[in-house]
């Protein structure tokens, strides 16, 4: 695999995390699903993987920050697992809205798994990183856009979090945005 | 506080977008652990399953 085609199949990973931020903001906004503590440090796990996916667009591939990306994975799962582990006993309740038959707590783990699976995938050819010095500084529309986006969701999570908790934790089950109260 | 790993983030790639790819590291290893003190901290429920 050449840079060039491992620097867009990273950019593609990168959409996509950025595509679960936004379905995930997409639950909050339009249908009133307010995130848990740990729904937002899924989110923040997904955001810690994905900075080491956007290391690979910016400095070229590296073992190092496909490392990243799959720590930060499963630093996220293992959150989402606890979550879904909370409520498996039937009985036990749920929160937030199910997406096609399975909560967004499931969803963040079935991404973090896929992330996971995806870099170690990614790490088995090692012809992308024969390439000693770093990839150009130009970079191209679509690692660019991606990047923009992944950014851009990084603050908007930022301005989310505080609007739900304020300065300081959030309560386990959310009823409004604290800012606003 | 809770949303002091997505400040750390923004800056780790902000940091990443200005070629200082230490720093950039830096602050991703300090929002990591950020997450999971308030992971820590928000496991408030005990899990009813016997392993």
């Amino acid at each position: 695999m050449s840079a060039d085609l491992s620097k867009l199949l990273n950019a593609i990973g990168l959409l996509a995390i950025g595509t679960v931020l936004a379905l995930a903001f997409i639950d909050q906004i339009w249908f009133a699903d307010l995130p848990c503590p740990l729904c937002i440090l899924q989110r923040a796990g997904l955001i810690a993987a994905g900075f080491g996916i956007s290391l690979n667009l910016i400095f070229g591939p590296k073992p190092s920050h496909y490392a990243m990306a799959i720590i930060g994975a499963v630093a996220g799962g293992a959150i989402s697992m606890w979550q879904i582990l909370v409520h498996i006993v039937p009985g036990a309740g749920h929160y937030g809205n199910a997406v096609f038959g399975l909560h967004l707590y499931t969803w963040a783990f079935i991404a973090a798994a896929t992330i996971v699976v995806g870099c170690a995938l990614m790490l088995l050819d090692d012809r992308q990183f024969s390439r000693a010095e770093p990839m150009s500084g130009r970079l191209k529309v679509l690692p660019l856009s991606t990047l923009l986006l992944f950014l851009a969701l990084t603050i908007a999570n930022i301005f989310s979090t505080i609007a739900l908790c304020g300065a300081g934790l959030c309560p386990d089950y959310p009823q409004s945005y604290e800012l606003f109260d | 506080m809770m949303s002091l790993p997505f400040v750390l983030f923004a800056c780790a790639i902000g940091a990443a977008w200005m070629r200082q790819r230490s720093v950039s590291m830096g602050f991703w290893v300090f929002g990591l652990v950020t997450m999971l003190i308030l992971f820590h901290i928000h496991m408030t429920e005990a899990l009813n399953i016997q392993l």
